[in-house]
């Protein structure tokens, strides 16, 4: 594990000083005198080190939210909200690096291939705490849609980062105001508001209008 | 409670709550003149009473300095029609709180610990908003203690709020931007002065010790060493506010001696300190269970400059006797400039002379009953003819009156509330002896 470690230090500094990843893996695992299997070990390319910079920072954000003394009070909406706050804490240690990061990985509307292990670790929670919101009733299973829950928050990580990147207010504060402002709104639309009581009346109507307020009725009775 | 879901904080969220406010105030206007159509009777209570209710959602909504401006409205209800004045009273009590996760965040920030490792309990559920922060209870070595905490973000939006709210305001009072804007500064320094916690525990304690020896009153102990940029810590005062106070019918001589309390602490810190908590909003008091006055918020105090100090207090304790000597006061205090004509200077001298003789009249009469309407339609009549008189749409009067006036007229209007009668000679103004005889 120390080794591990070791590596994505080296890497983040060549990368961090150079503005590119290093010529090849053998060049970088000599340079920290180190055989290139023992690199391959940990990560089968410089790519791969990103990706588990990625990964590991979702996971550690996530375990320190659950390790939390008030995690088991909070409502899902809390924990989510504590995840961002942890998660941009976490980033704060590693600046420089994810600012590169995320220059380099290209724009587009596709996840950037160094997220993708993210990606799916920061699912694996959010789906975890959704379920529970469900669970609690906190959150409104809707069909179809609700499977797109987790795809909604994800764009808040986009975003949130992003704006992390570009925060340059005391203490990122306003990156809180952010975090506070965004996964609150996200989260009132996961909750029960008037569109469902609007499409639970339509129902009704559907299914009980007809017989009990037959317009129809009333006209042919009036005598036209 | 219900929890705040969210906070519109960019500018353009900010100007967008206020661009549809003002969409709305339009609209109740041709609502109004529509009506007005139907039926001329038609008074102009029901406009204002809509227009007040849209401004107040949203100001809410906007949270922190705007909130502390419909406060700041609220206790000017002599200037404000009446159904302005109760809507933004709403804003006096409390607005909804921030998530839990957020405050802890705060606290780790500024402390590097959570709230559970400094205090041996901390509720995450705020007991009540406090305009710009909201307060917790704690509890710490078996002492039940409030914890204040501030939003996020609320100093930087100050100014971008202030500068949204004036053509607002324009609007709303009627006056020009250049009668608003050195008062405006004058806000927006207040305001930004409030968002200083460390400057509020400062005062705090330094009030707290200035204060004790009056009667009646009592202040928390603070904690500035839990205390920071964005927290203070301070004792949990055991008390009901104002109006809570008053459903439980206390008696005649139980309000006196509160009425006492408040126009001692407010006159002796004029007086004898020169500076003064200029916030005297109904929320900042608590009438505790053994019938004392709790004070719990410095965030506000307006200094009082000898130059304004002087000539305003000389008229409360010696009304009008010279006119020359009056009127320079009043030059000094710019309601009456150099170039005015004569015939300006007498209207001006005239209708001064009867605002302010009416503002003293509870300082000249020794004793004074609130509780009679009376006085405050007075108040209330003249303040509609002033601001219907085209001579007040500019600029007039030095930028302390609006601190002053919003702390003696607060003051007035929560002895009002209480039915108190007061011995008003208690803190007597000091008049400038040595200037006078070499004036003369």
């Amino acid at each position: 594990m120390a080794q591990r470690e070791k590596i994505k230090a080296a890497y983040i500094d060549y990368v961090l000083s150079n503005n590119e990843q290093p010529k090849s893996v053998y060049a970088f695992a000599k340079s920290l005198k180190l055989k290139e299997e023992e690199f391959y070990q940990h990560f089968n390319s410089f790519e791969a080190i990103e990706v588990g910079i990625w990964s590991d920072l979702i996971h550690q954000s996530a375990e320190k939210v659950k390790a939390q003394e008030v995690y088991a009070e909070y409502s899902t909406r809390e924990r989510i909200l504590a995840f961002f706050f942890t998660l941009t804490e976490e980033m704060k240690a590693q600046r420089s690096f994810i600012t590169y990061s995320i220059k380099h990985a290209g724009k587009g509307f596709t996840t950037p291939k160094v997220l993708e292990k993210a990606k799916a670790g920061f699912e694996t929670f959010i789906s975890d705490e959704l379920n529970y919101g469900i669970e609690q009733s906190e959150i409104i299973e809707r069909k179809f849609i609700s499977r797109k829950y987790k795809d909604a928050l994800w764009l808040q990580f986009a975003f949130i980062v992003n704006f992390w990147i570009n925060d340059n207010s005391e203490g990122f504060e306003k990156t809180d105001e952010a975090i506070e402002k965004g996964i609150n709104v996200t989260l009132d639309l996961m909750s029960r508001g008037p569109i469902d009581n609007l499409l639970e009346y339509g129902k009704f109507l559907a299914q009980h209008g007809k017989e009990k307020i037959n317009f129809g009725a009333w006209r042919s009775h009036s005598g036209n | 409670m219900k929890e705040q879901t969210s906070i519109p904080i960019s500018k353009v969220e900010r100007s967008v709550k206020f661009v549809t406010t003002g969409a709305k105030v339009g609209v109740n206007y041709l609502k109004h003149y529509s009506r007005k159509l139907v039926n001329p009777e038609t008074s102009k209570d029901q406009l204002n009473e809509d227009n007040a209710s849209d401004i107040y959602q949203a100001l809410s909504q906007l949270k922190g300095s705007a909130l502390k401006i419909a406060q700041m409205l609220s206790m000017d209800k002599n200037i404000l029609p009446k159904a302005y004045a109760e809507q933004f009273s709403q804003a006096q009590y409390s607005a909804p709180p921030l998530s839990g996760p957020l405050i802890i965040r705060t606290f780790t920030k500024h402390f590097g610990k959570t709230p559970e490792k400094i205090y041996d309990s901390f509720k995450l559920k705020s007991t009540h908003a406090a305009s710009i922060g909201q307060v917790h209870q704690a509890t710490l070595n078996g002492k039940k203690l409030a914890v204040k905490i501030q939003y996020p973000g609320v100093g930087d939006s100050i100014s971008s709020d202030l500068k949204m709210v004036k053509p607002f305001a324009f609007r709303l009072l009627g006056m020009s931007e250049a009668e608003l804007n050195i008062y405006i500064k004058e806000v927006e320094e207040k305001l930004l002065e409030e968002t200083d916690y460390e400057l509020e525990i400062k005062r705090s304690i330094f009030f707290s010790k200035a204060c004790k020896q009056l009667g009646n009153i009592v202040f928390p102990k603070y904690y500035p060493e839990l205390s920071g940029k964005r927290i203070i810590t301070m004792d949990w005062i055991e008390g009901m506010h104002l109006r809570e106070y008053l459903r439980t019918n206390p008696s005649q001589a139980e309000r006196n001696r509160i009425g006492q309390a408040l126009w001692d602490f407010y006159n002796f810190q004029q007086h004898e300190l020169r500076q003064v908590h200029a916030d005297p909003h109904p929320g900042n008091f608590l009438i505790t269970p053994d019938g004392n006055l709790g004070i719990i918020d410095f965030g506000c105090i307006k200094e009082l400059p000898e130059n304004f100090y002087y000539p305003f207090f000389a008229f409360i304790t010696n009304p009008f006797e010279d006119r020359e000597k009056t009127i320079s006061y009043f030059k000094q205090l710019e309601m009456i400039f150099d170039d005015d004509s004569p015939k300006m200077v007498e209207f001006y001298y005239q209708n001064y002379r009867e605002m302010i003789g009416l503002f003293a009249r509870p300082y000249v009469q020794g004793e004074f009953d609130f509780s009679k309407p009376g006085y405050f339609n007075e108040l209330f009549v003249l303040g509609e003819k002033v601001t219907k008189m085209k001579e007040f749409k500019q600029a007039r009067g030095v930028k302390h009156f609006i601190y002053v006036n919003r702390t003696n007229f607060g003051l007035y209007n929560i002895l009002n509330e209480l039915g108190a009668k007061v011995r008003t000679d208690t803190f007597k103004p000091h008049l400038l002896q040595a200037t006078e005889v070499l004036n003369e």
